[in-house]
């Protein structure tokens, strides 16, 4: 690897350490023979470390970064087979074809389940791959009907930002083989939301004009909300903020949705023959809201932490 | 601590040396079981500069290149002698178990 491409990777560090250590680090990449993909995650991850240590010092990042990475990619799993289970047919019922997993939820599922996995034996490389290959799957399946539908990307676009964010967790997370406390309320969340999508699906089939009519699921969501609350309070008090502080980059899409694109999407459902796209400065909305809420939560973190 | 940041330390012990010798040591020390990056090191090294464990020795230029020693502080050397002791004792804890079971197997077996 070329002596510009590390420069490069160096940007992503905070500027006080680059300026510090850019040069001695350089010395040190050139006359190291080892490949250079290794280098290039090793960098990636303690430049998220710096940023993150900036932002709130501490070692209680790293140590919460393994639980989002858990918690994370298990409920990311769950919402895939969710959508998956939800589809399969009844046997009893042969009018309905089952045409089979979908290639991307395909990915999603193989993706979050090796993240998963790697979580469980703590091996960050091989949960980082399985992130990116979820990622990569919450990012094309609302892309397959982005120019018909553009309110799909903003639909799904909770998804895309959890992604990202376990990403980001296993990147800065511990080493380390992992069963944390609070799993089973977690785990538990994850098979009510399966339910709740499979008890969604057989209502629909049996009584289908009873779209507007009370649903149980409704419950059962509130129920899963409820146990991933649990999962997250069992947590000692310093892992506890820093989990909410990693949710709020996500919680802060659905009022950025609602309240920025209620407008645009009402435009589009009322001219389906001229519909708009998002446009440059709405993608930059997307992407800059909720790193700058997670970098407030992150600076509320800090506050609540410095002794007066 | 952090056995990246207990290698580094011991490997500082020794002498002052620079980032590149840091890994070279760490490697040797461990058989090659932990080879450092550059990423993980300059993170371990800040951080204990922060903490006034360890601190710049000199500054040389070889071939165009910064090259920076570091030496280990008087707060590093009780850091060190502090965790090697509790590594110590608790190597001896497992050592004493372990002989202790292999004299109890050893006995139901015979």
């Amino acid at each position: 690897m070329t002596e510009i491409r590390y420069r490069r990777l160096l940007a992503l560090y905070p500027r006080a350490f680059r300026q510090e250590y850019a040069e001695e680090m350089i010395g040190v990449l050139m006359a190291d023979p080892r490949p250079a993909p290794a280098q290039v995650f090793d960098l990636i991850r303690n430049a998220l470390i710096a940023r993150l240590r900036l932002a709130a010092p501490g070692s209680g990042w790293a140590r919460s970064a393994r639980l989002v990475w858990f918690f994370g990619a298990t409920l990311l799993l769950t919402v895939t087979l969710r959508r998956v289970v939800g589809d399969i047919p009844i046997p009893a019922h042969p009018g309905r074809q089952w045409a089979g997993i979908p290639p991307v939820d395909a990915v999603r599922l193989a993706g979050w389940a090796v993240a998963l996995l790697a979580a469980v034996l703590g091996l960050r490389l091989v949960g980082a791959l399985g992130a990116v290959a979820g990622l990569a799957g919450e990012i094309a399946a609302p892309s397959r009907t982005y120019v018909d539908t553009p309110a799909t990307v903003l639909n799904a676009y909770w998804l895309i930002v959890a992604a990202f964010v376990v990403l980001c967790a296993v990147l800065v997370a511990e080493r380390g083989a992992l069963r944390p406390r609070g799993w089973v309320p977690i785990a538990a969340a994850g098979a009510v939301l399966i339910a709740e999508g499979r008890f969604l699906f057989l209502l629909d089939w049996q009584r289908p004009e009873s779209f507007f009519a009370w649903r149980p699921p409704a419950a059962l969501l509130a129920v899963a909300a409820g146990l991933v609350a649990l999962g997250v309070l069992r947590q000692e008090a310093a892992v506890r903020r820093r989990l909410i502080a990693w949710s709020v980059p996500i919680l802060v899409t659905f009022p950025l949705v609602r309240a920025g694109f209620g407008g645009f999407v009402a435009y589009n459902m009322g001219h389906p023959d001229s519909l708009r796209l998002i446009d440059p400065g709405q993608w930059a909305l997307l992407l800059v809201v909720p790193l700058a809420a997670f970098a407030a939560a992150a600076a509320i973190v800090r506050r609540l932490e410095t002794p007066a | 601590m952090r056995e990246p940041t207990f290698l580094v330390l011991t490997a500082l012990a020794a002498e002052p040396r620079h980032g590149y010798a840091v890994i070279e040591d760490v490697a040797q020390m461990t058989a090659g079981r932990v080879r450092l990056r550059a990423g993980t090191l300059y993170a371990a090294l800040d951080r204990l500069r922060v903490d006034g464990l360890i601190e710049i020795d000199r500054e040389e230029v070889v071939q165009s290149r910064l090259r920076r020693y570091y030496r280990l502080t008087g707060a590093g050397e009780q850091s060190l002698t502090a965790e090697s002791a509790r590594l110590r004792a608790q190597a001896t804890i497992a050592e004493r178990r372990l002989r202790a079971r292999r004299t109890e197997l050893g006995g139901a077996t015979a």
